[in-house]
């Protein structure tokens, strides 16, 4: 089709004209570029990019690291006529996460924010209305999907399950084969966990 | 002016799935409007981080009902852009066979979808008894009716049975023979047609507002825009085939081309057919033990063209034996909220279930 | 009750003639059963198969019904989250008596591939009556018919009597609803 490289150096050339600071660059694909920038340089971005033809938002979302207590936010965005995909990542902090809101550059991005400020606990000033609940009803919990949610214990304290009795008789009693498999998956987890061989 | 309160609510014959949507009317024309979406949501983006990279191709096909395949796909292609693995040549026209005729089997489903709002229910029996003819050949294909569990990572699961292609042949020419029997019963049809002629417009910078992808970006601004075109993936570029656009988005022409891609889309099947090269079918990716395999660090995005529009899944690795984060963008996401809140007001009450269904909302993806 | 010449005066009690009357109106009840349309969950996929030309729901007597005052079955079709139930338990306490459920999938029996989920409910019982269950993972067209005549059998047999059951025991499923989802009004500020 059309000229791989030349599409992502186009990319990389309107990047320069913004003078942003980029900490990190990832070429996927032929299709794919990734760019780190700060938290302070998402508007001048996105609005120059935008200009430049890329007017699709793709997806806008969130990814939780605990390790170093950040959080990192993706906008994905695509341009039709020359076809390359853009992953704008920027980490902000974990305590106390706040965003401006990107509605007046992209409308589409409200009803996003709105599901990241629930899933995640972002704020995001500028947006009205992002603290309504919008897929969940009277969540009684922090938000679900940070890394120190645990959805089994939820489940097991709100929902009760079935239960199933216990009922097995001992087929061959001589031979003891139950006893022989629970070594085995003893000897198994010891291997798999790096203990000593036997 | 007075306002009353109405719920087209989740419990309804003329509603697509398990979605509500409230209405605030006055008379018969509506003045505000809201999706309610929520109640098909399951938690899937925190259940595919607890289970290992085989385990979640048995979680994946849930995602999206109607059309399955389109989840496997994605799912398989963004891990195989992480392992930077080579699928064999004949696995990829095999993928290409089964993504066709889910896109034929989604269409008729919508196509069916006028009889529950219009109250003319033989389109809807015509559309799903040839849907169930789509389904057995599934049947004999992969073992299940609606969840294949096919399209894994480094391949397809087994190879093409032994006399499929004559039924595929057989299938395929029928069903080419009957859509202008189609246009006859649904849209020419003199009893619906001022229902649907002129109704439920969508112009042209609504669509680069929202973020429309799909039938609805086609049918409104003339242009060709589609996934397998633009950047295309598993050998589109080497077959022949057109992609039908319009000047005037009303619910009529998007309706019309929805039956020109199912025409288009047998012309691929046939083609596929022809040029398959024999061989093996699967790779197994194959580092550390069989079933706990690691995929390197990174993030990657990997679309695919869906009957409703772009649908992608945005993978996160970070070494391990399970996902980091995977990200879900339905296809539906932006018509379904945004387009309601802002673009429905001004239609009449009757019109509101059938903007649901020709503008192409379909619930799970919204939920997941 | 005058007597005739057939019956003598003392025969004639009002629990026999009850018990006469409900079996005729159950004859004609199992042969024409109406299912109200509510597609709840991923199973719901398999029922316009089952309604059209190759697998006929319609020569066992049964038909779709719009609203659920003049319905019979209430099909729950799969998983079911907090917010399903909230609108289903409405629903079902519309329907006028005798009502059935038919629960499809393997969802409402254990919590099913989603038993793990922080908003997946585990076991229907224990909020509604259930009276046939119907396994598998996307059952069948042709198991979704067996079912059905499941529940046919049930009814000649009256072992189907889940709306007694509801009646009996009302405390405790009220108080298993409180339980898991908290309260039953729906409150809808988000849109205010």
């Amino acid at each position: 089709m059309t000229n791989f490289t030349s599409n992502i150096k186009t990319v990389d050339q309107i990047i320069e004209k913004t003078r942003v600071e980029v900490l990190l660059k990832d070429e996927i694909d032929n299709y794919q570029v990734a760019y780190e920038i700060n938290k302070a340089d998402i508007h001048t971005t996105l609005s120059s990019l935008k200009k430049e033809g890329w007017i699709q938002l793709s997806y806008l979302s969130a990814i939780d690291w605990p390790d170093e207590n950040k959080m990192e936010l993706i906008y994905l965005l695509f341009n039709w006529e020359t076809p390359v995909y853009i992953q704008i990542r920027s980490k902000i902090d974990r305590e106390h996460p706040e965003v401006a809101s990107i509605i007046q550059i992209y409308p589409g991005a409200k009803y996003y924010e709105r599901e990241a400020h629930e899933f995640f606990g972002i704020h995001f000033p500028g947006n009205p209305d992002y603290e309504k609940q919008l897929i969940l009803e009277n969540w009684d919990d922090i938000p679900p999907l940070r890394k120190d949610f645990d959805p089994r214990a939820y489940s097991d304290k709100k929902f009760p399950s079935r239960e199933y009795p216990d009922q097995f008789s001992e087929k061959d009693p001589k031979n003891k084969k139950r006893e022989k498999l629970e070594a085995r998956d003893i000897r198994a987890n010891k291997l798999r966990s790096g203990g000593e061989k036997q | 002016m007075k306002k009353m309160k109405l719920f087209l609510g989740p419990q309804h014959p003329g509603m697509h799935g398990n979605a509500s949507v409230h209405l605030y009317v006055d008379g018969d024309i509506i003045k505000e409007s809201y999706l309610l979406p929520g109640m098909l949501h399951r938690g899937f983006e925190k259940q595919m981080e607890r289970k290992l990279w085989v385990n979640n191709i048995a979680l994946i096909p849930r995602v999206c009902v109607p059309e399955p395949d389109i989840n496997e796909m994605s799912f398989a292609m963004a891990t195989e852009k992480l392992l930077k693995l080579e699928v064999p040549e004949r696995a990829h026209w095999i993928r290409m066979i089964m993504l066709e005729f889910a896109r034929i089997s989604a269409h008729l489903m919508a196509y069916g979808g006028l009889g529950g709002p219009t109250g003319n229910y033989t389109i809807m029996y015509h559309a799903h008894a040839d849907r169930n003819r789509i389904l057995e050949i599934f049947e004999k294909i992969s073992g299940a009716r609606v969840y294949h569990q096919y399209i894994v990572t480094g391949g397809v699961r087994k190879d093409l049975p032994e006399d499929i292609e004559e039924d595929i042949i057989e299938l395929i020419s029928d069903l080419e023979s009957r859509l202008d029997e189609y246009r006859d019963i649904g849209i020419d049809n003199a009893s619906i047609v001022k229902r649907i002629k002129d109704t439920i417009l969508l112009p042209e910078e609504v669509v680069w507002d929202l973020g429309v992808t799909g039938i609805g970006m086609r049918s409104a601004t003339n242009k060709p825009y589609d996934v397998r075109k633009i950047t295309p993936y598993a050998r589109y570029d080497q077959v022949e085939f057109e992609v039908p656009v319009s000047d005037y988005s009303d619910a009529r022409s998007r309706l019309d081309i929805k039956l020109k891609e199912v025409q288009q889309s047998i012309n691929i099947i046939r083609q596929s057919l022809d040029k398959m090269p024999e061989g093996p079918v699967r790779v197994k990716p194959g580092r550390g033990q069989s079933m706990r395999w690691t995929v390197p660090k990174g993030y990657v995005y990997a679309p695919v063209e869906s009957s409703r529009g772009e649908f992608g899944y945005y993978m996160v690795s970070n070494g391990g034996t399970t996902p980091w984060r995977v990200g879900v963008r339905g296809a539906s996401y932006p018509q379904g909220l945004l387009g309601i809140e802002k673009y429905m007001p001004g239609t009449r009450i009757d019109d509101a279930a059938l903007w649901v269904d020709t503008m192409g909302v379909c619930s799970p993806e919204i939920d997941r | 009750m005058l007597s005739t010449k057939f019956t003598k005066k003392d025969d004639v009690v009002k629990t026999e003639t009850d018990r006469k009357w409900w079996e005729i109106g159950d004859y004609f009840r199992r042969n024409s059963l109406w299912m109200l349309m509510y597609c709840t969950g991923c199973c719901a996929i398999e029922l316009p198969p089952s309604m059209t030309a190759a697998y006929d729901m319609e020569r066992l007597g049964m038909g779709p019904m719009a609203t659920p005052r003049q319905a019979d079955i209430l099909l729950v079709s799969g998983y079911l989250s907090p917010k399903t139930l909230r609108r289903l338990i409405y629903t079902y306490e519309q329907m006028s008596e005798p009502r059935y459920v038919v629960a499809l999938g393997s969802c409402p029996i254990n919590g099913g591939i989603y038993h793990d989920s922080h908003v997946v409910i585990n076991k229907l019982n224990q909020y509604i009556p259930v009276d046939v269950y119907v396994g598998g993972c996307m059952p069948n067209p042709e198991s979704l018919l067996n079912g059905f005549v499941d529940l046919m059998q049930g009814i000649k047999n009256k072992t189907a009597m889940g709306w007694k059951r509801y009646h009996e025991h009302y405390d405790w499923y009220k108080a298993n609803q409180k339980h898991s989802l908290g309260e039953l009004i729906i409150h809808d500020e988000f849109h205010e």
